[in-house]
């Protein structure tokens, strides 16, 4: 088993630096596929996740494309996916919500793993990946975070609304949320991998650092507890944008990987988790990775590690590595953080 | 306090129907609804714009004030209709294509109505075909181009390039916005205009057009 991860969530010293490319929709682009039809079909989507640990060898494998969709879709949330070849990343479909907001959460029903949605299937290739890989690389599951996915069984625009004047039926959706999750993080637990939470909803981007803390921190650590209890040594936490001004609320949910996206203070990040002895993962943003030349991307790239200054919690990662990145590109990084040495 | 800053600052505070009853209280009493919009509704959502910048107000809230000023502006305009005020521009807005996120364009379109343009929302998911279409048959003079996520934002430069494609790129200027958007983006993707936010966005636009800040 590749211990390099291992370690550094450990914040303890390794080999090098761990890589971990935000790789999603772009798994379909392997097998020549949509993500539309890849996150619907067993065979299509165990065979992506080889064909993706074959060719950028990430020091992490994830289940998940359209991640912030499976959970409110097993509740019954309706999703969009796209026909033909259209590459878009299946989403909340318009009007699909299924809580109105009128009604009270004990009616949503609680999702069942083995049944509901595509959890069934996602699990499946959870399954599949775990036989083949997991004594060779760390498998980890997909999971919303409770206010993305109370966003998504509701609508992102009606939440919003809803905590400034039905605060409490705000609170009662994410804790149903978190229930929902606590129970399909653990059917990946049980099967051997690890969980990663998903809630960029929570993002101060859009979400004020006290809405945060009164909405969402509570329950994020009750998730993150119950995972860890489940048996899930380290339990990530990815919120996208820029996160600085929640990074003491971040490190209090009891995540042990917290993200540093690309627009957020890698300096305020390297300073509080080194004194957390928290490991971060810093993004490489993406948004030109489909032209860019690896020669950029290589600059890019090592200027990035430059900021990890020897901190043995830094990880190496990217935003949302866009469906058709050139193969090319994403090895240029790899690279880079391959070649370069702590400290260096 | 006279009545047109309480409406100010009421849309600040989100107090959505406290803004509809003094809206109905400043018409009756017979004050005229430019005027309404202008020292009301426009000077309190720039004021949200403003402690949205600094960090004072977040997404929820401006949702709220939003909410008020669509309150507000169902009243005025059968007035603004009746007074023959005329719309300073058309305004075409979309989310583009794989993209199905649409809070922050609905927010430049309220306030950009509020502010004396017409618009032409053609929602979420736009492809950049259905864009050239609306420009045939809209010829607005400003297409608002939206999207939320570092994925989704490459479709602008595609619609851009397809607008270019349709010898449309002359007639119209193309702005552009949502959080992963920035003024470099901007630039490299050839837009005429890039704001962060939605009151700024009307700024921008007043600028593209020539538009003077009273309207």
């Amino acid at each position: 088993m590749n211990k390099r991860l291992e370690q550094a969530l450990n914040c303890e010293p390794s080999d090098r630096v761990p890589f971990l490319p935000a790789i999603y929709e772009h798994k379909a682009w392997f097998v020549g596929e949509t993500p539309s039809r890849v996150c619907r079909d067993v065979n299509l989507f165990t065979t992506a996740m080889f064909a993706e640990y074959e060719r950028v060898q990430p020091d992490a494998l994830t289940v998940g494309m359209d991640v912030y969709n499976v959970e409110a879709e097993a509740v019954g949330s309706k999703v969009l996916y796209y026909r033909g070849e259209d590459s878009s990343v299946p989403a909340l479909a318009p009007e699909g919500a299924v809580f109105r907001g009128s009604e009270d959460v004990a009616s949503l029903k609680m999702p069942d793993p083995k049944k509901d949605g595509r959890m069934p299937l996602n699990l499946e290739v959870a399954r599949n990946v775990v036989r083949v890989l997991g004594r060779e690389v760390p498998i980890r599951g997909a999971v919303s975070g409770p206010f993305s996915l109370a966003a998504h069984l509701v609508g992102p625009e009606h939440l919003f609304m809803l905590t400034v004047t039905h605060p409490r039926l705000v609170k009662d959706l994410v804790g149903f949320s978190a229930e929902a999750i606590k129970r399909y993080g653990e059917a990946f637990i049980d099967l051997g991998c690890g969980v990663v939470i998903f809630d960029s909803q929570a993002s101060p981007e859009l979400l004020s650092p006290q809405m945060y803390r009164e909405f969402v921190l509570q329950p994020t650590q009750n998730i993150i507890k119950y995972f860890q209890q489940a048996g899930a040594s380290h339990v990530p936490l990815i919120i996208g944008g820029n996160t600085t001004k929640i990074i003491d609320s971040y490190l209090e949910t009891g995540a042990n990987n917290i993200l540093c996206d690309a627009k957020a203070d890698s300096k305020e990040f390297l300073e509080k988790c080194s004194k957390a002895r928290r490991a971060f993962r810093r993004n490489l943003d993406s948004a030109n990775f489909l032209e860019a030349k690896p020669e950029e991307l290589r600059r890019r790239a090592s200027a990035m590690l430059q900021e990890s200054q020897g901190f043995a919690g830094f990880i190496a990662g990217t935003s949302v590595v866009p469906y058709g990145t050139p193969l090319a590109n994403l090895l240029a990084i790899r690279e880079t953080v391959q070649e370069y040495s702590r400290g260096g | 306090m006279n009545e047109l800053d309480e409406l100010a600052q009421c849309l600040g505070q989100g107090q959505t129907k406290r803004v509809a009853d003094l809206t109905q209280q400043l018409l009756d009493k017979g004050v005229g609804p430019q005027r309404i919009l202008n020292e009301g509704l426009i000077a309190g959502m720039a004021v949200v714009g403003e402690k949205m910048r600094s960090g004072e107000m977040y997404l929820p809230e401006v949702l709220q004030a939003a909410s008020g000023m669509q309150a507000s502006l169902r009243l005025l305009k059968p007035y603004l209709v009746k007074e023959g005020a005329q719309p300073l521009g058309k305004i075409l807005l979309g989310t583009v294509k794989g993209d199905m996120h649409d809070i922050g364009k609905n927010l430049v379109g309220i306030m950009l109505q509020g502010a004396g343009f017409e618009i032409v929302d053609l929602g979420l998911n736009v492809p950049p075909q259905k864009f050239i279409e609306a420009i045939t048959d809209h010829t607005p003079a400003i297409v608002g181009l939206s999207a939320m996520l570092t994925t989704t934002m490459l479709n602008m430069k595609t619609t851009i390039d397809a607008i270019g494609a349709a010898g449309l790129r002359s007639q119209v200027k193309v702005i552009v916005g949502g959080a992963p958007v920035s003024q470099k983006f901007a630039e490299e993707i050839g837009a005429d205009g890039y704001a962060r936010d939605a009151v700024l966005a009307v700024d921008k636009v007043k600028q593209l057009l020539g538009v003077s800040a009273q309207g």
